[in-house]
């Protein structure tokens, strides 16, 4: 069985992201939550993970802004933003500012879960790359 | 006929009645005094309720513009805080549906007779949840994806008419907007109506950067590469580096919780662009801080007269 990616939930509504945790798990995602941008970065300093699923309109600090803190932590992880708005504008934004993908609310979770996958995809790929390229040196 | 035309003619037969039989008393040349003195009250009187008429109705006219020009530049902004606040609720529902759909997999409720109920339910729910959201999301593509109507634009008129808007708040909070606009400017051919919302988005956020006690200094200029320079500076208390990398960032404002959704520059980044020019910005803290549109003139449409 391939590897499962460690995701991190993000989002202020308390039901939505407890909900999307359990939906996460029962397709035997690792998945866990936190309600702000905030305790986002405290969790990623503690414990790595592979993927973050950010909502884009939270208190204090909002998803744009978590979202270049945490590359800050680990360029490494793939963020995907989840956002009740968007535009051709916005989407442009969110990817210039090193997000994976963006996810339109409401959306089914399949289509979360394609993400997380080519996001996974991704991540995994780089590693290898630079892994090899570091044996090679 | 509103009452107040009715005064004129009220003061003057008040003068009248009064002035003329005390007049008569003393003498003929009184009484002659009095009546004109009553016609000379009488036309200066009407005059003077014309003018104020006039007045109020280009302020009428004014204020129903600024009115009309605000809603467009909050259009988008609205439009955007509705899909937010509704898509959100929308995204709840929909994983709750979801949730009961997988719970209704397992053991116990698997074979129970009323699932095939309960899955049709849901399946209804979740219908009705997208068929709602393509309800916001054509709501958010209106307002946001007007194709450009191309005309004629004379810039330094179109500043002129966006500053008289803003001008009258301003000057109550004491701030000074000056306009340094090129004679001969040449006629831009863009969209005129974005092309305002975008200066007046622009002179608004100028006028709650200064707060009070300050200038705003509006200038036009054409460059040598077919383009047409506008910039707004205020001094305010300016941007930090920091954030002036993000000031055009949807959802980034620092206006305080609940008073900007910081969409307003992100809008007008967008127009421009879409209007083939670019914005830019640049601030001293503490000093000013000044936003620089840069429009292509564009030719003349073929055919166009």
């Amino acid at each position: 069985m391939p590897s499962q990616p460690k995701v991190l939930i993000v989002d202020d509504e308390e039901r939505f992201r407890t909900t999307m945790c359990k939906l996460l798990t029962v397709r035997g995602l690792e998945a866990s939550t936190v309600g702000s941008g905030k305790e986002a970065l405290e969790k990623l300093r503690d414990t790595p993970h592979d993927i973050v699923v950010l909502d884009i309109r939270m208190p204090e600090m909002g998803g744009v802004q978590a979202l270049s803190e945490i590359k800050k932590i680990d360029p490494q992880i793939e963020v995907i933003i989840m956002t009740g708005y968007a535009s051709v504008d916005t989407a442009k934004e969110i990817i210039k500012l090193g997000a994976f993908d963006y996810l339109l609310k409401p959306y089914a979770i399949e289509e979360l879960i394609e993400r997380i996958d080519a996001a996974y995809d991704r991540k995994t790929e780089r590693s290898r790359l630079k892994a090899k390229s570091s044996q090679d040196s | 006929m509103s009452y107040r035309d009715f005064h004129p003619y009220l003061l003057s037969l008040l003068i009248l009645f009064t002035a003329v039989p005390l007049a008569f008393a003393a003498s003929g040349f009184f009484a002659l005094g009095a009546v004109m003195i009553a016609a000379i009250a009488f036309s200066h009187t009407r005059n003077l309720l014309r003018a104020t008429q006039i007045a109020e109705q280009r302020r009428r006219a004014a204020d129903e513009q600024l009115c009309r020009t605000e809603k467009l530049s909050t259009v988008d902004e609205i439009s955007a805080g509705i899909a937010h606040e509704i898509n959100n609720p929308l995204g709840i529902i929909a994983q709750e549906t979801q949730w009961i759909q997988h719970l209704l997999q397992s053991e116990p409720l698997k074979d129970a007779k009323t699932v095939g109920d309960l899955r049709d339910s849901l399946r209804e729910i979740s219908i009705q949840v997208d068929r709602c959201k393509e309800i916001v999301h054509k709501l958010l593509n209106l307002a946001r994806e007007m194709e450009p109507v191309i005309q004629g634009a004379d810039i330094n008129d179109l500043i002129k008419n966006m500053v008289a808007l803003i001008e009258r708040e301003a000057a109550t909070k004491n701030i000074r907007v000056t306009k340094l606009l090129e004679p001969d400017l040449p006629i831009v051919y863009s969209d005129p109506p974005l092309v305002r919302q975008v200066v007046l988005n622009l002179l608004i956020n100028a006028t709650h950067a200064v707060d009070k006690d300050g200038t705003i200094t509006v200038t036009t200029k054409s460059n040598e590469n077919d383009s047409v320079e506008i910039a707004v500076t205020d001094t305010g208390s300016g941007i930090s580096k920091e954030n002036l990398n993000k000031i055009f960032t949807p959802f980034f404002s620092t206006k305080p919780q609940g008073k900007g959704t910081g969409l307003g520059l992100a809008i007008c980044r967008g127009i421009i662009e879409r209007l083939g020019g670019r914005i830019s910005v640049t601030s001293d803290v503490g000093e000013s801080t000044t936003f620089t549109i840069h429009l292509p003139i564009h030719r003349e449409p073929e055919g166009a007269k």
